[in-house]
Parts: structure tokens; C-alpha cells; sequence
């Protein structure tokens, strides 16, 4: 039983080569880059119809602001979505590939996903890699059951409340959240609460800024309202437009052509008999 | 007396080759080289675990031993080795993998590995028939 177990070719996943080679160079005393502080706020909550989902649209890398207008709210099922803080390429990874095992699920059972199915999948994977795959998330969708929403912590733990934040801005969006929050909203109060609560992050967490965006999940029917907000305009446009007449300047025109290495031979030997 | 002198046929994450490997180290083998290394593969050998005491638990001892020669035999129906690599999709289909989605099939796939080296079809021939020691896929990623 134990040699045949792994009878199969080898397949790809994480690696782990350069952990040794890291370890060597960090007690050699070589400086290894440090982490990029990263920001956002995403919240969610329940209301009398279903689900409201939001999220601001900066993307920040320790210091700098990489892109004012990114997407954290992410598809997981047409009836589920899902708001990611954390590291940008871990929760599109992680949130791109759990939205293909549910459509694999789908095509297998031919009912729609539960978003319990989409919970299950997410925590187990995010503790099987004990918080190295920093995701934190917020997870809603309304599905036969009902309205569900759900976070998820970077090291798989999960909770289940009827309004929920998350990312460095959560405090001061959980703060709107709880003065007004309650029980049955209608859609439009729903929306300006989400959309108050992101501009509380927007405004008072350095970590999250530009655009608010929106996403309602009911029963049976989506709005993704993208840039819903736009509380910070540019301030400032040349009305005559920029114009750079210094062209980009050609420093070097010398080309060292690179040595070929390998002798291309035409034909080859005939095979054996 | 032929079938005593076979070694035995081993393919995949098999790693024992010194000549192709390099010599093991004895604290890296047993240590890792991170500790999220040996829990990505323990935790996938104690959720196999824990699944065939279950079947042992409601169908008795004979069912997953029964399951496990359907798996020993379709994890010998594979490809020769080369160009293209085993689809194995009959074990697949018995392990319920095949509607398993995961990192490891769309990240680092060793076929794109810089360190990829082409399968040889003839030492992969005397490995399937086991005149000579595995792996037939060469590559370390």
C-alpha cells in the first residue's frame, strides 16, 4: 500500500527550495526584504432581502499607493461574492480558484451553490496553510437557504454575523455599523450604510481610500455597482491637456548580439532499428 | 526466481536515486525545509487516514481494502513516459480527485519548471517493466 500510494507523475503547488537558501542567508546576516504593509476596508451586511457587500479601491504596498482603483469585490457564484483584505494575490488567488471548484461543484450537481459549500472550501484551505496565504475576507450571497454572511480570518477561523469588516479600516467602518445598524434595512438605507461605512474607512484609515464599491445579492438577482462613490476626484486636470516635447532619450545604440550556444543540426541521426 | 530479484515499481515522488539526486542529508530529511512543507503533506495523509477508518468503521475491513487494489491497479495504467504525461483518470475518478481544484494544478506546473528535463522513454520503459530503479519522470522542481 505505501509504495503504491504514490504512483502517480509529480505534480506543481508551492515550493519550497528557497526556504533553506533564505535561512542560510538570514544567519549569513544578508537583510532580506521586509513585508509591504498592505490596507483596505471591506464590509457586509444583511438586510431585508438579501446581502450588501462593499469595498474601497486602493491598493496599498507599504508606503506607496499601487493603484487607486482596484476591484476587492470578487465573483465566487453567480448568486455568491466575496470581499478580500489582505494580500492582493492571495485573495484573487485564492477567491479565483474556490469560484472554479464551485462551478466544477455546479456542473456536478446541477443545483446552485450553497454559500456554506464556498466557507468550507475557503477555511479548510486557508488553515491547511496556517495563515501563510493572507487572506481575510468577507463572504456573502443569498442561496435556497437564505442570506448568509460570513468572515474568514487569514488562519482559517470563521464567523457568522449579520454585519461584518474587515482589513485595517474595519474598526472605523464596525463603528457606523454599530450606531445604525438594524434589523430589517430596506435596500437604499442598506446601501448608504455600506456606503457610509467605507467612507468612515475612507477617510480616517490611511490604509484604504479612492472609490467606494457596492455589490447587492438577492434572492435570485446581482447588482455589482462599481465606483457607486467617487469621494475623491482628481482635484486638478490641465483643461489644455500635457504635452512632453523632450522625447524619451537614446543613451546607448551599441547592440551586443548574444552567443548561440546550441548547434541546431538538421536531420540528426537515424534512428536505430 | 526472476520475480524475487525485480525491484519494485516505483514511480512519482520516489526520491531515492543518489546519483540523480544528490546525497540526502539526514537532519534536512528529517527536519524539512519548512515547517508548512511537512504539514501540507502529513495533513494530506491523515485526511486519507481519517477517511478509511470511516469505511472501515460503516463497511467493515474487507471495503477499502478492496478500494485500495482498485487504486494499486489503476495507478499502473499509465501512459509510456514521455511527451505527454499520464491523465490517470481512472484512479482520479476512485479517489474523487477529479473534482478536486487546486493550486497544484495551475501553479508551478514542473512541465514549466526551469529545471524541467525531458522524460526518457527508454529508462522509463525498464523502470514500468522494473529492470532498472525509479522515478521515470526525472525532474525535480
Amino acid at each position: 500500500m505505501s509504495n503504491s500510494a504514490i504512483d502517480v507523475p509529480s505534480r506543481g503547488g508551492f515550493s519550497f527550495d528557497l526556504c533553506r537558501r533564505n535561512d542560510m542567508l538570514a544567519k549569513k546576516g544578508v537583510n532580506l526584504p521586509s513585508f509591504r504593509k498592505t490596507g483596505t476596508t471591506i464590509v457586509g451586511l444583511i438586510f431585508q432581502d438579501g446581502v450588501i457587500l462593499g469595498a474601497d479601491t486602493r491598493a496599498t504596498e507599504g508606503p506607496i499607493v499601487c493603484d487607486k482603483n482596484c476591484e476587492k469585490i470578487h465573483y465566487m457564484a453567480p448568486n455568491i461574492y466575496c470581499c478580500g483584505a489582505g494580500t492582493a494575490a492571495d485573495t484573487e488567488a485564492v477567491t479565483d480558484m474556490v469560484s472554479s471548484q464551485l462551478q466544477l461543484h455546479r456542473y456536478h450537481t446541477g443545483r446552485e451553490s450553497r454559500v456554506v459549500t464556498a466557507l468550507t472550501l475557503l477555511k479548510k484551505h486557508l488553515f491547511n496553510y496556517q495563515g501563510y496565504v493572507q487572506a481575510a475576507l468577507v463572504l456573502g450571497g443569498v442561496d435556497c437557504t437564505g442570506p448568509h454572511l460570513h468572515t474568514i480570518y487569514p488562519h482559517g477561523s470563521t464567523d457568522t454575523l449579520p454585519f461584518a469588516t474587515m482589513g485595517s479600516g474595519s474598526l472605523a467602518a464596525m463603528a457606523m455599523f454599530e450606531s445604525k445598524y438594524k434589523e430589517g434595512l430596506t435596500k437604499d438605507e442598506g446601501i448608504q450604510l455600506v456606503v457610509d461605512a467605507i467612507c468612515s474607512g475612507i477617510f480616517n484609515d490611511l490604509g484604504s481610500g479612492s472609490n467606494v464599491d457596492v455589490c447587492v445579492i438577492t434572492k435570485g438577482h446581482k447588482e455589482y455597482l462599481r465606483n457607486h462613490l467617487l469621494p475623491n476626484p482628481r482635484t486638478f486636470v490641465n483643461a489644455k491637456g500635457y504635452s512632453f516635447p523632450k522625447k524619451t532619450e537614446v543613451l546607448l545604440t551599441k547592440i551586443t548580439p548574444l552567443r548561440e550556444r546550441v548547434e541546431v543540426v538538421e536531420g540528426g541521426d537515424a534512428m536505430e532499428e | 526466481m526472476a520475480a524475487q530479484n525485480k525491484i519494485s515499481h516505483q514511480v512519482g515522488e520516489f526520491q531515492n536515486d543518489v546519483f540523480r539526486f544528490d546525497i540526502h542529508g539526514v537532519k534536512s530529511d528529517i527536519v524539512g525545509s519548512h515547517p508548512l512543507e511537512t504539514l501540507c503533506q502529513s495533513a494530506k495523509q491523515r485526511e486519507e487516514e481519517i477517511k478509511r477508518r470511516i469505511l472501515v468503521n460503516t463497511y467493515g475491513t474487507a471495503f477499502p481494502m478492496k478500494m485500495d487494489f482498485d487504486r494499486q491497479i489503476l495507478s499502473r495504467f499509465q501512459r509510456p513516459t514521455g511527451a505527454i504525461p499520464s491523465s490517470m483518470l481512472g484512479l482520479e475518478a476512485v479517489t474523487g480527485s477529479l473534482e478536486d481544484f487546486g493550486f497544484e494544478h495551475y501553479l508551478n506546473d514542473p512541465r514549466e519548471s526551469e529545471s524541467f528535463r525531458p522524460a526518457d522513454l527508454h529508462h522509463g520503459m525498464e523502470v514500468r517493466i522494473g529492470l532498472s530503479k525509479g522515478p521515470a519522470y526525472p525532474s525535480f522542481i
